[in-house]
């Protein structure tokens, strides 16, 4: 009971009951609408622009431990590394010259065939901030965000292939949906056959699912984008194929697949542009309109 | 370590003091760690919580634990209104049990501080499930136990500024 006489040691307030039952009306309103409607799009980037320099904060003694441990990395370790880097270089130089001839044929043949050459190859380089503590969802935090025009649904990659896309941009952070996710989906192709497939991940993992049992997978295929979405280039890689199950009593093969890319460990990521430049949708074939006894529609195609 | 609650008299807690040790325990949660490692480190924003719910319900109720809650929402980049719904749930039940909680020793409180911990990771794993997501597996429940470990650990740090005897 509270009077106006009673001293402030005992005034408290309303009572935990009732301040448990705002509180839990309020964040079961916040629940539904975050993630039935999306309202909540607005406050979140607020509020992440609010705990940004925090995050800054926190990650300044870790980037300077990087940077000391860098400094004092081993001669000999470098001396090795710098002798791979160089074959590897090599390597890719030579590639990249057979690369470049086959560039100018495929450029000459599209032109002869009038096909506008689709790729956009412009990429930006990103530093992953920190991953999402979130057990339920497999995200990371990347360090830009619209401040460098980053935009939903761009894809993102690392040195080895597919790592996610991106689902949500806030003014300095962008946050990235592995491919791992269990909401995500990804065309591909399998790349020895060209058989087109969608990827789910499944949370912590990816598989392919719907193929038909007689489809021709083998293990150690290697998975890629297929581009037909619009949005992924095509070519990109994304998974291998690790086991094959085939059970006559199912309509589908069980494929388990091991993403390429590190999707839990890389420092750096790309953040590629979308392919866009889809040409429209086809119209609508014409229905041809019913016979009717008697008349016969003039154009039935 | 003495598991006996501390019993002499201590100076009075600063506000402050209190938004500096939340606020620690939110820079923590935001530290980049290698993924795996966040399967059995315990929550600490929670920790931290349930220790001032149970040492200074008046200053520390169930909307402080809301508005954490909702911090750690935005920190963690999970679903808003999640960990909000949970911390105030919890908060809830420890300050309806405080007078027993404070009377119990450091063991005895830790088994407490089990409990309401692992209330708050099922308010949580259910909240997801009606929201569509799969189970996550029972590693899920490891994070409390070792909170609960660390708790006679957390009361003996949170104590060292009030001491008569430290300056």
């Amino acid at each position: 009971m509270d009077f106006a006489n009673t001293p402030s040691f005992f005034r408290s307030g309303p009572k935990p009951g009732t301040r448990l039952l705002l509180c839990a009306l309020a964040s079961i309103a916040l629940l539904v609408g975050d993630s039935r409607y999306g309202l909540m799009e607005q406050a979140r980037d607020g509020m992440s622009l609010v705990l940004y320099p925090l995050q800054r904060a926190v990650n300044l003694p870790l980037g300077m431990v990087r940077h000391v441990s860098d400094y004092f990395t081993v001669q000999a370790d470098l001396k090795s590394e710098n002798d791979q880097l160089r074959t590897r270089q090599l390597e890719m130089s030579a590639r990249l010259a057979r690369l470049e001839t086959l560039e100018r044929e495929l450029n000459e043949l599209r032109s002869l065939n009038a096909i506008k050459a689709s790729r956009n190859d412009a990429a930006q380089l990103a530093e992953t901030l920190y991953t999402g503590r979130d057990p339920f969802s497999y995200k990371i935090i990347i360090d830009k965000g619209a401040d460098a025009h980053l935009q939903p649904g761009q894809p993102v990659v690392d040195g080895h292939g597919l790592l996610g896309q991106i689902t949500r941009v806030q003014p300095l952070t962008a946050e990235v949906s592995l491919i791992i996710d269990k909401n995500q989906m990804v065309p591909v192709m399998i790349a020895r056959t060209g058989e087109r497939a969608i990827l789910y991940g499944y949370g912590g993992g990816v598989e392919i699912r719907y193929l038909p049992l007689h489809a021709d997978v083998r293990e150690n295929d290697m998975v890629v984008t297929s581009g037909i979405d619009g949005l992924y280039q095509e070519g990109t890689p994304v998974a291998r194929v690790s086991k094959v199950e085939r059970n006559a009593g199912a309509a589908f093969s069980r494929i388990t697949t091991e993403p390429l890319a590190g999707v839990q460990q890389t420092r750096f990521v790309l953040v590629l542009q979308e392919k866009g430049q889809t040409p429209p949708r086809p119209a609508e074939p014409v229905v041809p309109v019913k016979k009717t006894k008697g008349k016969k529609p003039a154009d039935s195609e | 370590m003495s598991f006996d609650r501390p019993k002499e008299l201590l100076k009075p807690v600063k506000r402050r003091f209190i938004f500096m040790t939340l606020l620690l325990a939110v820079l923590v949660e935001m530290i980049p760690l290698p993924h795996g490692s966040t399967r059995w480190l315990p929550d600490f924003i929670s920790l931290v919580l349930l220790y001032w719910l149970i040492n200074q319900p008046r200053r520390v109720n169930v909307g402080v634990a809301f508005l954490m809650g909702l911090v750690a929402d935005i920190a963690t980049a999970g679903m808003l209104g999640q960990h909000a719904l949970a911390y105030s749930a919890t908060a809830y039940l420890a300050l309806s049990r405080q007078r027993q909680l404070v009377m119990f020793n450091l063991g005895q409180q830790a088994l407490a501080v089990l409990g309401l911990m692992l209330c708050n990771q099922s308010i949580m794993v259910v909240a997801r499930m009606l929201s569509g997501s799969a189970f996550v597996g029972w590693s899920y429940f490891l994070p409390p136990l070792i909170g609960a470990l660390l708790w006679p650990l957390l009361t003996k740090l949170l104590l060292l500024p009030y001491r008569h005897h430290s300056v």
